[in-house]
């Protein structure tokens, strides 16, 4: 039993090892000045910690900006899908109305469908309203997440039918209702949901690299792969870039952990 | 208030409520996907000059070799993300899962986090991860086998490609774990105590009740990553700086639509190329659904 | 329960009420900080960071000269002037009055009709100003299509070899002696160890060094008709000649990729030399400043004996975009940046690119000894290999080609590192063709 335990342990070590090391790399990375950056694997001793990649990070690229750029972007695409979809999800999980299997469908299709078959009618669409290069192009074909339809759907057939009854004879309206009684009950998927779609929001690449042109407005993927090759060659302040532009993704992790683990799976467990 | 209003908001509430998706659906999903068919039938030089050519499109794609480079490419990642990826992704889940784990958090956080770097990141940070003669495999493989220290893994054909599946390993197998434990942990006990009684061993227990307990997970999790590595592109079009590496080695389906729609400005062909993955893929996850018979459960 | 006294109550949990707060705050900073749109009256974009500063420089001597008028220089990722440029041209979108594109990208902007070409014709007001006749001819070659020029212009980029001068006569190599490519290939075998030392950079895996060889023959992807040559018979030799030099046993090149990686590797002496354009040549003064003093230039070695000893590597046009209101006044900053000697004279020190204005060469800066080139007059080393500089024709399919022909080179690369010589003549033959193939489908798929 103890060595069964000790060579279990000794291999997640093993795994996790090599799953975190090419990240301590990168924070090694960061923090080295140019002339050691390739002559230390990892870190060289504390007296030579040098700051010299930030400074050129934020010196040489409008790092900053592609930052607020990135953090808005996110941040309004979430919630406006995190309103819509769970709107949606609560239609398709609490009413029953003419043309909800279709929508079912469509909303299945949707998820099958890679959009990248779409790419260039949606840019003659995007530009005929005249959303090229502005962070609307970006934010309203996004508005809906089918994915996050599926999950709130899912979560909200659970909820108790006794309890919306209870609503109505108070004299709620339907969306009050949603307002008042369910959504505050969903806080865990919630949470869950305001994660994985600032995930997919901060991490998008090819959309934006599509229809922004102005560099004031670059997300920070687009930025960061741009911007590096232009100014700085360098690869320290590329680590430093990638570094930071890590960050709001992992305090967001941190924060909401719980919620994120169990509205992963839910969907698929249940399923 | 208006009992009349009352009853017909409750009425139309639904309605009103998908709204959003159904007007979202029309204008950004139906009137690009029938606008890319016919796209697909035109030769263009930006949308102002458009020819039409006909069937000439997929002809000329069904004879393209670099497209074919481009499915070979994409379909070789697609297999090992189902037949490599994911059996070590459930093998990870299933050490997790074992009683004797202590620290099972911190492993389930170790394992997952290089997924909270995203894929645009991930291919910065590994572009100079694979650099020769600096970077840190090249390093740490000379050091512990003796390779060469000036191997060039995004320089050379042969090499891109595993290059590509080490990162998408590194950066995929921990958050496919995720799904697999919480399956795994749904699983009834009392399955297991069960079949222990009817003196199952190990391997049986794993065959008929790991396997069974787990499965609705497996197929989403297999039809899951199907779809999303068909629609590989920014891994290997940003680790190997906005290319397709040497000799094509990392064009995929998606990179190639890229290159023809808004490099080379033919969004016909690009349309032509999408159209034709579409196909694949609504082949492929449907041949999914139904091999495991997931397809009736949906509803 | 003590800590919900100081913890405000979130109906919809953490993550929606920082969300709001992210947003409206990123949201409130962008609402006062808009993206300033130009008040320029002439816009001109470039991609190189290179360009950009001494052009920025320049503004104020032309904004004197030519009161009212307000210019900005803006510098621009090269594969964003690409696409955003092509996203210009079709959707009439903020368009800049100048633009430099890079050679290789010049060419699929004149595909499509003549008429819907972006790019205003140069030709006529190059010829009225008698400029067409002070330039290097063979520049001209990438950016004519169907008998118009649409671009000027901005260098010679003649190559040269630049070599570790110390280590060369550690290693009693002398330059004297190595007079074609040959001799320097036996000299090469001699002293390179793999792993170690390599006696030249050369790519196994893309065109860019393979194509100086080819040019330097007089090959090339397209003739002066826009014809397809890059299966010639001079094609084939020059693959033959090339892939046993970076792959196989007895390879004397190597490569690591771009900048601050090969940089450093001629800093530890991984690579004893390398084929160096103009522009290459400050990139490496100011990225190993250690080595000042080390380096040293000569003329590429020949093809055959008394052949040509240069050969060429990238380029830029300026073109005048069609939108511009003002095509004449957008000629006269053309002209200030591209043709006025003091100022061209003085970019060449901050960036040692030859101008294509020969009558600038006069000027005392080509001639001034650089230290760090061990004293040799760097402008006049380039500037007289200048009229020896091979064309390289524009075609709208020439980057097509270009990623052919590197996809010839990694797969002939492979095969020679897996099978030596051993049927490799077929095989490189049959490779070319292939590639050659698959642009003429390409070609002749061109409704235009």
């Amino acid at each position: 039993m103890g060595w069964q335990r000790f060579g279990l342990h000794a291999v997640l070590v093993l795994c996790s090892v090599v799953m975190l090391t090419p990240m301590v790399w990168l924070i090694a990375a960061t923090i080295k000045g140019p002339d050691d950056l390739f002559h230390y694997l990892f870190f060289p001793s504390p007296s030579r910690f040098s700051l010299y990649n930030f400074r050129q990070l934020f010196e040489q690229i409008p790092y900053v900006r592609f930052m607020i750029n990135s953090l808005f972007v996110a941040g309004a695409t979430v919630l406006v899908q995190l309103f819509f979809s769970s709107l949606g999800g609560f239609a398709l999980a609490k009413y029953e109305f003419k043309g909800k299997r279709l929508i079912m469908v469509l909303m299945l299709t949707t998820m099958m469908i890679p959009a990248q078959v779409m790419l260039a009618p949606m840019y003659e669409l995007i530009y005929a309203m005249g959303l090229v290069d502005s962070y609307w192009g970006l934010i309203i074909p996004g508005a809906v997440s089918v994915f996050g339809m599926f999950l709130f759907r899912q979560s909200m057939l659970d909820l108790p039918d006794d309890l919306l009854q209870a609503g109505r004879i108070d004299g709620c309206t339907e969306l009050r209702l949603y307002w008042d009684v369910v959504l505050p009950v969903q806080r865990p998927m919630i949470g869950a949901f305001c994660l994985i779609a600032f995930m997919g929001s901060w991490n998008n690449f090819l959309w934006p690299q599509i229809i922004l042109h102005s560099q004031e407005r670059f997300t920070l993927p687009i930025g960061l792969n741009q911007m590096v090759g232009l100014y700085a060659q360098e690869y320290g302040a590329m680590m430093a870039g990638t570094l930071l532009a890590v960050l709001p993704v992992v305090l967001l992790f941190f924060l909401l952990q719980k919620e994120f683990i169990s509205g992963l799976t839910a969907g698929a467990v249940k399923g | 208030m208006n009992a009349l209003f009352f009853r017909l908001q409750h009425r139309y509430a639904p309605y009103l409520f998908v709204a959003p998706f159904v007007i979202l659906f029309l204008t950004f999903t139906l009137y690009p996907i029938a606008k890319s068919l016919s796209l697909s039938f035109y030769i263009t030089n930006g949308p102002k000059s458009q020819v039409f050519v006909g069937w000439d499109n997929f002809r000329f794609l069904w004879g393209d070799p670099a497209f074919h480079r481009a499915v070979w490419n994409t379909c070789t990642y697609a297999l090992t993300s189902v037949f490599l990826q994911l059996p070590l992704s459930l093998g990870l889940a299933l050490l997790l899962n074992s009683r004797l784990v202590k620290g099972r958090n911190f492993f389930r956080f170790g394992f997952f986090s290089p997924h909270l770097v995203g894929q645009v990141f991930v291919a910065v940070l590994f572009s100079v991860v694979f650099i020769p003669k600096f970077g840190l495999l090249n390093r740490v493989l000379h050091a512990l086998v003796g390779t060469a220290i000036d191997t060039k893994w995004l320089g050379n054909p042969e090499l891109v490609m595993p290059a590509l599946v080490l990162t998408s390993l590194w950066m995929y197998v921990g958050f496919n774990m995720i799904y697999f434990l919480a399956a795994l942990q749904s699983v009834d006990r009392e399955l297991y105590e069960a079949a222990q009684v009817d003196g199952a061993g190990a391997f049986k227990q794993f065959v008929h009740v790991t396997l069974p307990g787990i499965r609705s997970v497996a197929v989403f999790v297999t039809v899951l990553s199907t779809i999303g590595s068909f629609q590989l592109f920014e891994l290997p079009y940003v680790m190997l700086s906005n290319t397709a590496g040497p000799d094509n080695s990392g064009l995929t389906v998606v990179m190639y639509l890229f290159q023809n729609g808004f490099i080379a400005g033919d969004l016909g062909y690009a349309s032509a190329i999408g159209w034709t993955l579409t196909m694949g893929v609504l082949v492929i996850s449907l041949a999914q659904m139904r091999l495991t018979g997931t397809w009736k459960r949906e509803d | 329960m003590k800590n919900r006294l100081f913890s405000v109550e979130l109906p919809f949990g953490k993550a929606p009420a920082l969300l709001v707060l992210v947003t409206a705050l990123t949201g409130l900073y962008l609402f006062f900080h808009p993206v300033e749109t130009s008040q320029a009256t002439l816009r001109l974009w470039t991609f190189a960071s290179n360009h950009a500063v001494p052009y920025q420089k320049a503004i104020p001597s032309f904004e004197t000269a030519h009161p009212g008028t307000q210019l900005e220089v803006q510098l621009v990722h090269g594969d964003a002037v690409n696409s955003r440029l092509r996203a210009a041209f079709w959707a009439d979108l903020d368009v800049p009055d100048l633009v430099e594109v890079e050679i290789s990208r010049a060419g699929s902007f004149f595909r499509g009709p003549a008429e819907d070409v972006g790019f205003i014709d140069l030709m006529p007001i190059l010829k009225r100003t008698g400029y067409y006749d002070r330039i290097v001819q063979t520049r001209f070659a990438p950016y004519r299509n169907r008998g118009r020029i649409y671009g000027l212009p901005h260098d010679v980029h003649p190559v040269v070899l630049a070599y570790r001068r110390d280590l060369f006569e550690e290693l009693g190599i002398d330059v004297r002696q190595i007079r074609t490519w040959d001799d320097f290939v036996r000299i090469g075998r001699e002293v390179s160890v793999p792993g170690e030392r390599y006696m030249i950079e050369l790519s196994d895996n893309n065109a860019g060094h393979f194509e100086m060889f080819l040019f330097q023959r007089d090959g090339g992807y397209f003739d002066a008709e826009g014809a397809l040559i890059m299966d010639n018979e001079v094609a084939l030799e020059t693959l033959l000649f090339f892939i046993p030099l970076v792959a196989g046993s007895e390879r004397i090149g190597s490569d690591l990729g771009s900048s601050r990686l090969f940089t450093q590797a001629v800093e530890s002496g991984y690579f004893l030399s390398f084929i160096c354009p103009d522009w290459r040549s400050k990139g490496t003064e100011t990225d190993i400043p250690r080595m000042g003093g080390k380096m040293a230039l000569m003329p590429l070695p020949a093809v055959r004996a008394g052949g040509r000893r240069t050969s060429t590597w990238g380029g830029t046009m300026l073109g005048i975009t069609k939108s511009c209101p003002d095509p004449e006044l957008a000629w006269q900053v053309a002209e200030h940046m591209y043709f006025n000697k003091a100022e061209l004279a003085e970019r060449f020190r901050e960036t040692n690119i030859l101008p294509p204005l020969k009558d600038a060469w006069e000027h005392p800066a080509f001639d001034e000894p650089r230290a760090y080139w061990s004293g040799q007059k760097l402008g006049r080393i380039y500037a007289d290999l200048a009229d020896d500089v091979p064309p390289q024709y524009a075609s709208p399919f020439i980057e097509t080609a270009k990623s052919k022909m590197a996809g010839v080179i990694s797969s002939c690369a492979a095969y020679y590192r897996e099978n030596g010589r051993e049927g490799f003549e077929e095989f490189a033959r049959a490779r070319l063709l292939a590639a050659a193939e698959e642009v003429r489908r390409y070609i002749q798929r061109n409704p235009y």
